[in-house]
């Protein structure tokens, strides 16, 4: 009697880790969320521009802000966190991209911090990185990890309107390491870039 | 003040010299003098992502630009001050190196390099072309301006008229009522005639003078063609004053109540032309970035455009390859109702009904897309010529694999990275010789 029990005990366990592992495999977690959460998500973090006293500037900052929302600048610019992008470092940067052409390159962090963001920088030098793919020291951006190529196709209204709003987004201290050595093809053959999930850098 | 030390002495007189040696070093640098001996090192950096090594204006994020980088190998030029046809002068060069030209990716330099640095780039950008070895440039003769005055103005709309320019840039230069499609350059590419309602993107300068000039010389390798020889030269500054005039305000000028109005006006003019509307969407929102195989630089596969077959390494997940987004019946969209369409690219859900993970492609973003620009990116693709891309399904690593990278996951905080790949993963494989197919 005692065995029967301490076998159908042992089945049962079995058939619980087994049950588990499929329901893990054939219905992962991302997969099993209804699409609304992730969508209402990616709004939540882009914040609203009602808190810009001056109302032009605030009609600027909303076509801004729709731009750089539909455009998904978070798939990038938003710090990687162990549960996917953290929230309340929205456009912080610190993912990282080992490319081909470039080396290892870290997004950058676009809020206005004074010391690690967008505030030491100029509309001009921003427009230029989003135009032209340059930085304000004359180096080149990789198109590859940075798409620049196909925002320089915003009209100067719309590049304008996005500085705008990133100009009134949440400062967030968070510092990104310069440019680094290192090849994507070298990490996997046949590889072009190898796009990190874990943040990069300093808060 | 406390006796200087001999030593220090020592040091502020070799500091001394070797500034001198420095301002030395610089003067033999003066344009006067040889270029630098570098300048293909940074012609190489500065230039060639996008005008390419070879000058053949097909550098690896060429593709995505609109308008495309010069060829530098015809030596043919755009915005010059000098006669239709002819090559352009010295200083025509260095302006656009130095100042960039406005509404394009072409930046100013001025600022980020030296004077000797853009002198020379612009020594090594003409070496690209045997004409300048045999031709010298003609400049165009510009004469006294007429000053702008209603009178003016009302002259130049009525020689704007006669001259027929409503043709391209349409009667009242926005382009709107523009009789004229589907205008092509020299080198195949797609030509817009600017809006001449947003001087503050003409590439050549929005003073009367510049118009003026551009009215003269044309712009060598578009439709737009030189008036020197079938105009008044005082017809060509009344014209020039009337362009002038037709400058709307720029929206950083605009007070709230004009803003409003313009973003109304702009939504209209997207419901008018959703194909052109979506075009743009489609550009800025990146979309060819990941539906666009390219080598291992970074440049698109030649006659793959929006054909899919980039494929993405999600460990745990396993791999997935991007979608063949052109009107193919087969392999692309062609089949896809409008409906599956925006259901695939809004809530991440496959004509089939299969779920889309939420990277790498944003569709919980494009979500945010108004009604109406989402059926402006459909119209859009609608128009994309078909080509044939069989794009493999997803293949999910084997239970065992998935745990084990599971298990490395969350227990041992591995972070796996997504590894995108070079080429085609798609039926239509990577055309042999990548650019070098690419005839320019």
């Amino acid at each position: 009697m005692k065995r029967i029990v301490k076998w159908v005990a042992l089945a049962v366990v079995v058939l619980g880790v087994c049950g588990f592992t499929a329901f893990l495999y054939f219905v992962p977690p991302l997969m099993s969320t209804a699409p609304e959460e992730f969508i209402n998500g990616e709004a939540a973090m882009a914040p609203a521009v009602d808190g810009i006293a001056d109302p032009a500037l605030r009609a600027i900052a909303e076509r801004g802000r729709y731009v750089l929302l539909t455009t998904e600048c978070t798939g990038c610019h938003v710090t990687p966190g162990p549960q996917g992008p953290m929230p309340d470092m929205y456009l912080a940067g610190g993912r990282q991209f080992v490319t081909n052409t470039h080396g290892t390159v870290v997004s950058r962090n676009l809020t206005p911090d004074p010391e690690t963001g967008l505030a030491r920088r100029t509309d001009e030098d921003v427009k230029r990185v989003l135009r032209s793919g340059v930085f304000p020291d004359g180096r080149p951006i990789s198109h590859t990890a940075m798409p620049w190529a196909q925002f320089s196709n915003w009209s100067d209204e719309d590049l304008h309107a996005v500085v705008v709003y990133l100009r009134h987004i949440k400062p967030v201290r968070h510092e990104i390491p310069p440019p680094a050595p290192g090849v994507a093809s070298e990490i996997e053959p046949g590889a072009f870039e190898v796009v990190s999930g874990t943040d990069a850098g300093k808060k | 003040m406390p006796p200087v030390p001999s030593g220090s002495r020592w040091i502020a007189f070799s500091a001394v010299s070797l500034l001198l040696l420095a301002v030395a070093a610089g003067v033999a640098q003066s344009p006067a003098e040889a270029p630098p001996a570098d300048v293909k090192q940074l012609y190489d950096r500065s230039c060639a992502s996008c005008h390419g090594t070879d000058g053949r204006g097909h550098g690896p994020a060429a593709d995505a630009l609109n308008p495309k980088p010069r060829d530098f190998t015809r030596g043919t030029y755009k915005f010059r001050t000098t006669a239709s046809g002819s090559l352009p002068a010295d200083e025509d060069l260095y302006r656009a190196v130095a100042n960039g030209l406005p509404g394009t990716s072409m930046l100013g330099w001025k600022g980020l390099l030296s004077e000797p640095q853009m002198h020379a780039l612009v020594a090594y950008v003409k070496q690209f072309s045997p004409r300048f070895a045999t031709e010298r440039p003609t400049p165009v003769v510009v004469t006294t301006a007429v000053p702008p005055s209603p009178a003016s103005v009302e002259r130049g709309r009525a020689a704007y008229e006669s001259l027929a320019c409503g043709a391209c840039h349409g009667n009242a230069g926005s382009g709107a009522d523009a009789v004229a499609g589907g205008l092509q350059d020299d080198w195949g590419h797609e030509s817009f005639a600017p809006n001449l309602t947003e001087p503050w993107a003409f590439r050549g300068g929005r003073t009367a003078t510049d118009i003026y000039v551009r009215l003269k010389t044309g712009i060598n390798g578009t439709p737009m063609p030189s008036f020197a020889d079938t105009a008044k030269d005082g017809d060509l500054w009344d014209v020039a004053n009337y362009v002038v005039s037709l400058a709307r305000k720029p929206v950083w000028e605009m007070n709230a109540d004009e803003l409003k109005a313009h973003y109304a006006r702009q939504v209209d003019a997207d419901a008018a032309s959703p194909v052109q509307r979506g075009r743009s969407l489609v550009a800025t929102m990146a979309c060819g970035h990941c539906h666009t195989p390219a080598d291992s630089e970074g440049r698109a596969l030649p006659g793959l455009n929006f054909a899919g077959g980039v494929k993405f390494r999600l460990v745990v997940w396993g791999d997935v390859v991007s979608a063949n987004l052109t009107s193919d019946n087969e392999t692309g969209l062609g089949r896809y109702s409008d409906a599956d369409i925006k259901q695939a690219f809004t809530h991440g859900i496959k004509r089939d009904g299969s779920r889309m993970l939420p990277f790498p492609m944003g569709w919980p973003a494009y979500a945010h897309l108004t009604p109406q620009d989402q059926d402006a990116i459909v119209a859009y693709l609608r128009t994309i010529p078909p080509v044939k891309n069989q794009i493999p399904p997803p293949v999910r690593p084997g239970v065992f694999a998935y745990l084990a990278s599971k298990f490395q996951m969350l227990i041992g905080g591995k972070d796996f990275p997504i590894v995108i790949f070079a080429g085609n993963a798609g039926s239509a494989g990577t055309p042999a010789g990548g650019q070098a197919a690419v005839v320019r």
